[in-house]
């Protein structure tokens, strides 16, 4: 399909421009190479595609106005919320139109006493707990670009957080969707109520880095402020003793809110870029959040000391005030953007292990680092076994960035082989697509396939994202071949 | 009837002495008056595989089954070839107490799976009912079964991070992942809770886990009017007290428990159940300041613990089957929670003009109500019709869960599955194709 677009003259784009200037406006469409530009990556930067066009609509009609006219003339998509997206979920598709939801940006209902948030995709993650909160309420998944990015986004990529060990993620979170289907259909499923009949599609739609439609609406679950939150904060020799914490304090029966790692390179990054208070020679830190009611983390709070003592802490020290515990988190949030402060260039990479597993992963990943010749930074959500190893580089130099991405795949490798995942948080988007047959088989990935051809059939819906090799459905409804005859022949690639 | 080469080719598969195949045995695999042409009991999931393979080749249609505890729930079955029980599929995978994560195959009883936990001081967070009744893990998934404490720790999908299903044509797939935090791929876990076997047969699964709380107190209080109740209901809500289990009980349930739990509190009146589970301390600092709360919206009530509190709240999960032994009629409304009121009174109504008696536990701060309904046929199906027209228009949804054939005859089990269901439709042909899985029952 590419191929026959290419051949399209440029008058035909023209037309499909006029198209979508009719049915949103001319300030809603893109089109001129310079403004473009912004639009033809997301935070994983390494990869950039532009987009023919990139629309702003304004509401789920307009959405659909211009999914129908895509379902049409067979043009791909991109649905796109802030673009701080790691995995290249984003990434334009070669002669296709990004659809920004930037526009749809209002919080439509707030539902204290029945604990509901309805918001339009392009409400920031932050806003929903700023409107909740004085009435005593929050919005829990809290990604570090939290700031930033946007709830439909979050849907799409299933974010994570740093308080997400005891609250859960997104789809936690998340109660129901209105959706624009591949085929311009608008469709409301899940919502303020539980137990929808039917299968949850909710469920499925969470998570899914936009292969399945366009996010228009999304119903959120909002959770009372705990009574108490004491934040803990120990100091380590040796990065595999706070990992053996973090083990040792789940192991009591403790599930803190959050608990977070951060190496010393990320230490001495952090410190000069915010100055959280972190101890510049320590070999690593940890930070643990408990958080309910006050009697319950009073009587959690030593037995989480008597851990981190046992497990060679240096200094432990507990936030006296919500300002101490604030600078804390301050340090860790700005973890990725401090790094830049000792390297160029470095690439995030998102892994899951179990939990028990972390001392031994981590001892692994500095053989690799070693191996490799290349730094490699440790800043992760420890209490969930989730990992950031920031692979270090300098793009100046010839063949860095190869063994970057080699030696990150590595990481990976170790992560699935200890029982683990590929991604926790950031998804498989472009990025890692290749990686996803660590985990699963042909038969794992044809049944995601079948969940894929029900919503869309003629794979225009953010393409080329998630699977490791295309693959096609035959018509609607139908069920999807392995791979198009063509195709196996290499005469034409299918989206 | 099956033919007789495809009956010895399937007992080829499980072996002789794992199935049934004389219609005297068939009785207590009877879905809505549907009896099967023969059990299976799998060993292996291998041989649930081989199975698939041959009813797929066949054209022969299959109702999964666990323990059949939930086999009333859903649409009558338009045919019922195979019913294919994984109670034999009951091995624990591995248990890695130190990750708090699980995976087990799903034959296995939630009663036998917990007490395993329970040994590691886990558990799985799920309360749901029938557990004495040999509820089993696949089941519960399927049928997204819950109890009172979805308020503390959600439902099945929130714990269910990874399964094994085997499809349909007989391939088994797997979906999730064995850590707790997973985003590569399609979440298709969720789309397997709440699928009633309509989507493969579920083997195994893999749970994330919680610590088994130290302590635990219920406040059983009563008020003089549902909206005494409800006030308090609100206020708790509004709390940041972590309250493990909240119930509303209606005075016709609590008058029933009352005279079997010897609770000896005031049974003509509407009465919260609050459980709290945490640390000891936690646990009586909160209570009290939950007695306080309650009391002062003109509440009256006791404390209980102990084997006492524990055998009130497994009434409460079973109420439906405890009370009616042989004919019930149970259903499931959801709104929102702040409409529960609005529900109890038109259920109130509803009874007094039909001369039916309702029984009523609702999930306050869910807004769920489980609901079990006595009186004559014609009279609970008008009843049942009225109460989901009254849900319908504020917004929720109403699911018979268990009903004689006669009532499913005049009312709709499911509802509207709302504007998603042609995407579950061609979900559902994706991953069967002819129809083999549940046909009839939920989406077809």
């Amino acid at each position: 399909m590419t191929t026959q677009h290419k051949s399209k003259s440029l008058s035909w784009k023209e037309k499909f421009r006029d198209r979508l200037i009719e049915i949103i406006g001319a300030d809603g469409v893109i089109s001129s190479d310079d403004e473009l530009i912004a639009y033809e990556c997301d935070a994983l930067t390494g990869y950039r595609i532009k987009p023919i066009f990139v629309v702003l609509p304004n509401s789920a009609e307009e959405v659909s106005a211009v999914i129908k006219e895509c379902y049409k003339e067979n043009i791909p998509y991109v649905p796109r919320g802030a673009g701080t997206g790691l995995s290249g979920g984003a990434l334009p598709t070669e002669e296709g139109i990004v659809i920004s939801l930037s526009r749809m940006n209002k919080i439509l209902d707030v539902d204290i006493p029945n604990q509901r948030v309805v918001v339009e995709p392009g409400v920031v993650n932050l806003w929903v707990t700023d409107a909740v909160s004085s009435s005593g309420y929050y919005y829990a998944p809290d990604p570090s670009s939290q700031i930033v990015c946007t709830i439909g986004g979050n849907v799409a990529e299933n974010s994570g957080g740093v308080h997400c060990l005891k609250y859960g993620v997104t789809t936690n979170h998340v109660l129901g969707v209105e959706m624009v289907l591949p085929d311009g259909e608008i469709i409301e499923v899940g919502g303020k109520t539980l137990d929808h009949p039917g299968y949850d599609l909710t469920g499925l739609v969470v998570g899914s880095e936009g292969l399945l439609g366009v996010v228009t609406k999304v119903t959120l679950k909002i959770i009372n402020k705990p009574e108490a939150v004491k934040t803990l904060f120990a100091s380590f020799d040796h990065i595999e003793d706070a990992g053996a914490a973090v083990s040792g304090i789940t192991v009591r029966g403790v599930i803190p809110a959050g608990m977070e790692i951060m190496d010393s390179f990320c230490i001495r990054a952090v410190e000069e870029a915010v100055g959280a208070g972190y101890p510049v020679d320590a070999g690593a830190i940890l930070l643990v959040e408990l958080d309910g009611p006050t009697a319950e983390v009073e009587a959690l709070l030593p037995i989480v000391e008597e851990v981190l003592k046992e497990n060679n802490a240096i200094q432990i020290k507990v936030a006296k005030d919500a300002k101490e515990r604030e600078l804390l988190w301050k340090g860790r949030k700005n973890a990725f953007p401090a790094m830049g402060r000792i390297s160029s260039d470095y690439y995030v990479q998102d892994g899951v292990i179990p939990r028990s597993k972390l001392a031994e992963v981590l001892g692994e990943i500095g053989e690799l680092s070693k191996k490799y010749g290349l730094r490699v930074a440790n800043v992760f959500h420890a209490g969930d076994g989730n990992l950031h190893p920031l692979v270090l580089y300098d793009s100046s130099k010839e063949g860095d960035l190869d063994k970057t991405l080699e030696l990150s795949g590595e990481i990976l490798q170790v992560c699935v082989d200890k029982g683990g995942s590929i991604t926790g948080e950031h998804g498989v988007g472009h990025d890692k697509k290749r990686f996803l047959s660590l985990m699963f088989d042909e038969e794992d990935l044809d049944a995601m396939n079948l969940v894929r051809c029900a919503f869309d059939v003629k794979g225009l819906c953010n393409p080329g994202k998630l699977f490791p090799t295309p693959r096609t459905c035959v018509e609607p409804g139908m069920k999807p071949f392995k791979e198009h005859p063509l195709q196996k022949a290499g005469l034409g690639e299918m989206y | 009837m099956l033919k007789k080469n495809i009956i010895n080719n399937l007992l080829r598969i499980v072996g002789e002495k794992n199935a049934l195949t004389e219609e005297a045995e068939f009785k207590s695999f009877s879905v809505d008056d549907v009896l099967p042409e023969i059990v299976l009991f799998p060993n292996e999931v291998e041989q649930v595989s081989e199975i698939m393979k041959l009813a797929s080749k066949e054209s022969l249609s299959v109702l999964p089954w666990g323990s059949g505890t939930k086999s009333a729930l859903g649409n009558k079955p338009d045919r019922a070839d195979i019913v294919l029980s994984t109670k034999n599929l009951d091995r624990i995978i591995e248990h890695g107490a130190s990750d708090l994560v699980t995976t087990t195959q799903c034959g296995i009883t939630l009663k036998k799976f917990q007490s395993i936990l329970n040994k590691e001081n886990q558990f799985l967070a799920l309360d749901p009912p029938h557990v004495g009744k040999k509820a089993t893990v696949g089941g519960i998934i399927a049928a997204n079964d819950s109890g009172p404490e979805r308020l503390r720790y959600g439902t099945a999908r929130e714990f269910l991070i990874g399964l094994k299903v085997v499809s349909a044509d007989g391939a088994i797939f797997k979906g999730g992942s064995k850590v707790v935090k997973n985003v590569a791929g399609y979440d298709l876990p969720k789309l397997y809770v709440g699928s009633l076997g309509t989507l493969g047969i579920i083997v195994e699964a893999t749970f994330r886990l919680y610590p088994v709380p130290e302590y635990s107190e219920t406040y059983l209080v009563s008020f003089p009017t549902l909206e005494d109740a409800h006030g308090a209901v609100m206020t708790l809500l509004n709390s940041d007290i972590v309250i493990t289990s909240l119930e509303i009980l209606n005075p016709e349930l609590i008058s029933s428990l009352t005279k079997r739990n010897d609770l000896d509190i005031k049974d003509n009146q509407y009465t919260l159940a609050i459980g709290i589970k945490n640390v000891e301390k936690a646990v009586k600092d909160q209570v009290s300041t939950v007695k306080t709360l309650c009391d002062q919206n003109g509440g009256k009530g006791k404390i209980i613990s102990g084997v006492q509190e524990e055998k009130f709240w497994d009434d409460i999960r079973d109420f439906p089957w405890k009370l009616f032994k042989t004919t019930r009629v149970v259903c499931k409304a959801s709104v929102l929670l702040t409409q529960i009121p609005q529900v109890l009174e038109t259920l109130k109504r509803l009874s007094d003009e039909n001369g039916i008696k309702t029984y009523i536990s609702a999930r306050a701060g869910n807004g769920i109500l489980i609901i079990s309904i006595k009186g004559e046929p014609s009279s609970m199906i008008e009843s049942l019709n009225s109460l989901r027209a009254f849900v319908s228009s504020i917004g929720g949804h109403l699911i018979i869960q268990e009903a004689p054939c006669e009532i499913k005859a005049g009312v709709s089990v499911w509802g509207d599955f709302g504007s998603g269901v042609g995407i579950m439709k061609k979900i559902k042909f994706n991953f069967d194709p002819d129809n083999l899985l549940n046909p009839g029952r939920f989406i077809t």
